[in-house]
């Protein structure tokens, strides 16, 4: 060891020490990701103005369509909250629309049971409305976590992909939802819950719902960006072996992502259900599409470790914006599912080589 | 065959292995390996390919649960169950293939595990105090003279070498009692490589023990105090790096004096 000195010389220069250099601004990196969304909320800009130019009468740029839209939005916005710490730690929920749907089917049959009898209920009178709603509500959301738990106990115990497990327990969310509905939507659905919250605005401005949502994404937003919970899960999605290395109960913590995400779809299917005063049983089908859509174009990596709550608010707002415009333009509806497709896979595209060039 | 490990104080000794067998499958990997790690040591690992190197390190470090025998940390007998487990211990491990989170930052992957919250109202969340993540950071980069454009950019946007000498300084950061490394400059430019042998010794200055497994033999016989030789899964002998020689090395590791199969190594 006597030459150890002269192998190892102290002085190098170039590796020097310079804290001040070291603590220098942002990366590309984050500088990419925010110019993901800044580019989306550009091009959604872009599409409001071309809809509200070209629409007949304006009709795009009324507060009545920006209200309407809302609602729209918000409900997208719920789902791609939770999607975005799904894809951040590198997982996948195909289920949350049959997961929403069977939350609303159960809290509106659980609202309908428990408000009055069957007789009261047909004829609109509801005489334990408040207590039948709060217990509605619980349902929903506490019917959404057990959804999301049973996806992550099959994730995290069978190992699993989650693409094929919540394939699977979308089949049998639709399944079950259409079992305990018979296939109808849920009927008699108290009046005053759609009336005084479900279409009700703050202020006669803003939707209940867009506040709802806001809320929502606003707790998420600290949760990933300033929180240790946010930091694993970016850390499971970016790389698993090191977050386990490091000593991260990984699948500890992909449980609970699930049964964030199935929380989190509950609400929704609650607020849904507010919305429209009844289930909507043949309705969300795409609505899985429209979440991971909105959570990619956002700026959130589909191969996890890079997540954007901001992006999601934004890519929330394209697939309505684009089905408003066309159906104001009086295209029809379906090409909005096209167009949305077409993006998804353009955005993954985008993203996928973004990775490659900087590995 | 050269052994002084039975002239040693049992206070020195951090990590005991004896007697430890693994198999996989019908691989036997290891065929009761023993191994004394000292405080202070940089302790050298050296094999063939096969002859149990990486899987005795992966015993010592948590990650993998030995058939039979013993493990002694800090003269207490322990059944080591995980790598936290061993990182309670203060035994941190550099792994081969970068073990880190390539869309964290320097900072974040730092304390990943570890991450340091907020006091108050900001602990019941589950805040981060990311001031203290930055500022630990860059004292302990400095420490080791490890420059980097900036730690707040993810460690995709470093170069092998300076995702290694993260890997480094995130040990050292941790470890109170010993650092493991697999081949640790396996990936690495010269440079890089110097920064994480001066790393290595800085940390055994502190009283930390070293194991580093390398093919580098010349390299070895300069900087570690001790050389552990194995072969088909056993520690066939612990020698003194001043007290041996290359040839000696590579013909007990191959397991033959004056082998053919010597001379092509000390070709490459």
């Amino acid at each position: 060891m006597t030459d150890q000195q002269a192998l190892l010389p102290d002085s190098e220069p170039d590796v020097a020490a310079d804290p001040r250099h070291s603590l220098r601004a942002p990366g590309a990196l984050r500088h990419l990701a925010g110019a993901t969304s800044f580019w989306m909320t550009l091009v959604i800009l872009g599409l409001i103005a071309l809809f509200s130019l070209i629409s007949p009468d304006h009709a795009f740029f009324q507060l009545s369509n920006f209200q309407d839209m809302a609602l729209d939005v918000s409900e997208t916005m719920v789902l791609a909250l939770g999607m975005t710490f799904i894809l951040g730690a590198g997982e996948l929920d195909l289920s949350i629309g049959a997961n929403l749907l069977l939350a609303s089917v159960l809290a509106g049959q659980t609202i309908v049971n428990l408000a009055g009898s069957p007789a009261q209920v047909v004829a609109g009178v509801y005489p334990h409305e408040g207590p039948a709603i709060a217990a509605g509500v619980a349902v929903g959301i506490i019917s959404g976590m057990v959804f999301g738990a049973v996806n992550g106990l099959l994730v995290t115990t069978l190992r699993i992909s989650s693409f094929i497990v919540t394939l699977g327990t979308m089949g049998i969310g639709l399944g079950i939802s259409y079992v305990v509905s018979n296939g109808v939507n849920v009927a008699y659905v108290p009046r005053d819950l759609q009336l005084n919250f479900g279409v009700n605005r703050l202020l006669d401005l803003i939707p209940l719902l867009t506040i709802v949502a806001l809320a929502v994404a606003a707790v998420l937003w600290y949760l990933l960006s300033a929180t240790r919970f946010g930091l694993r899960t970016l850390a499971i999605g970016s790389s698993r072996e090191a977050a386990v290395r490091a000593g991260i109960p990984a699948r500890r913590h992909a449980f609970t992502l699930f049964v964030l995400m199935g929380a989190l779809a509950g609400v929704d299917g609650v607020l849904d259900l507010a919305r429209f005063g009844t289930t909507n049983v043949g309705g969300h089908q795409t609505d899985a599409l429209g979440a991971i859509a909105a959570t990619v174009i956002g700026g959130t990596s589909l191969f996890g470790g890079v997540a954007s709550i901001g992006g999601a608010m934004i890519g929330s707002l394209l697939p309505t914006v684009l089905g408003t415009g066309l159906v104001i333009l009086g295209v029809a509806t379906f090409y909005q599912l096209i167009v949305v497709g077409v993006i998804l896979i353009i955005a993954v595209y985008v993203d996928q080589r973004r990775r490659n060039s900087l590995n | 065959m050269v052994n002084e490990a039975a002239d040693m104080t049992p206070a020195d000794v951090v990590i005991e292995a004896q007697g430890i067998t693994k198999s996989f499958g019908h691989v036997q990997a290891l065929r009761g390996a023993s191994l004394q790690v000292r405080a202070g040591e940089i302790l050298a690992l050296i094999g063939d390919n096969g002859a149990g190197k990486s899987t005795l390190t992966k015993i010592l470090c948590g990650a993998l649960v030995p058939d039979s025998g013993e493990l002694v940390f800090m003269g207490q007998r322990t059944r080591l169950q995980s790598i936290g487990h061993a990182h309670e211990l203060g035994v941190e491990t550099v792994y081969q293939d970068l073990a880190q989170a390539p869309d964290l930052t320097v900072a974040e992957n730092m304390f990943l595990g570890r991450e340091p919250l907020r006091t108050g109202l900001g602990r019941l969340f589950g805040t981060l105090a990311r001031g203290r993540m930055q500022r630990e950071t860059a004292e302990a980069l400095g420490r080791l003279g490890i420059s980097l454009p900036s730690l707040r950019v993810p460690i995709r946007q470093l170069s092998g070498g300076q995702r290694q000498a993260v890997a480094v300084a995130r040990a050292a950061m941790w470890a109170s009692r010993a650092i493991l490394m697999d081949e640790p400059t396996a990936a690495l430019g010269t440079k890089q490589t110097r920064i994480v042998y001066r790393t290595m010794r800085s940390a055994a200055a502190r009283g930390l023990a070293v194991v580093v497994i390398s093919h580098d033999i010349p390299r070895m016989l300069k900087l570690a105090h001790r050389l552990a030789i194995m072969r088909h899964g056993v520690v066939i002998a612990t020698l003194a790096a001043a007290d041996t020689n290359l040839t000696e090395v590579i013909s007990l590791m191959l397991g033959t004096q004056a082998d053919p199969a010597g001379e092509d190594y000390l070709d490459d």
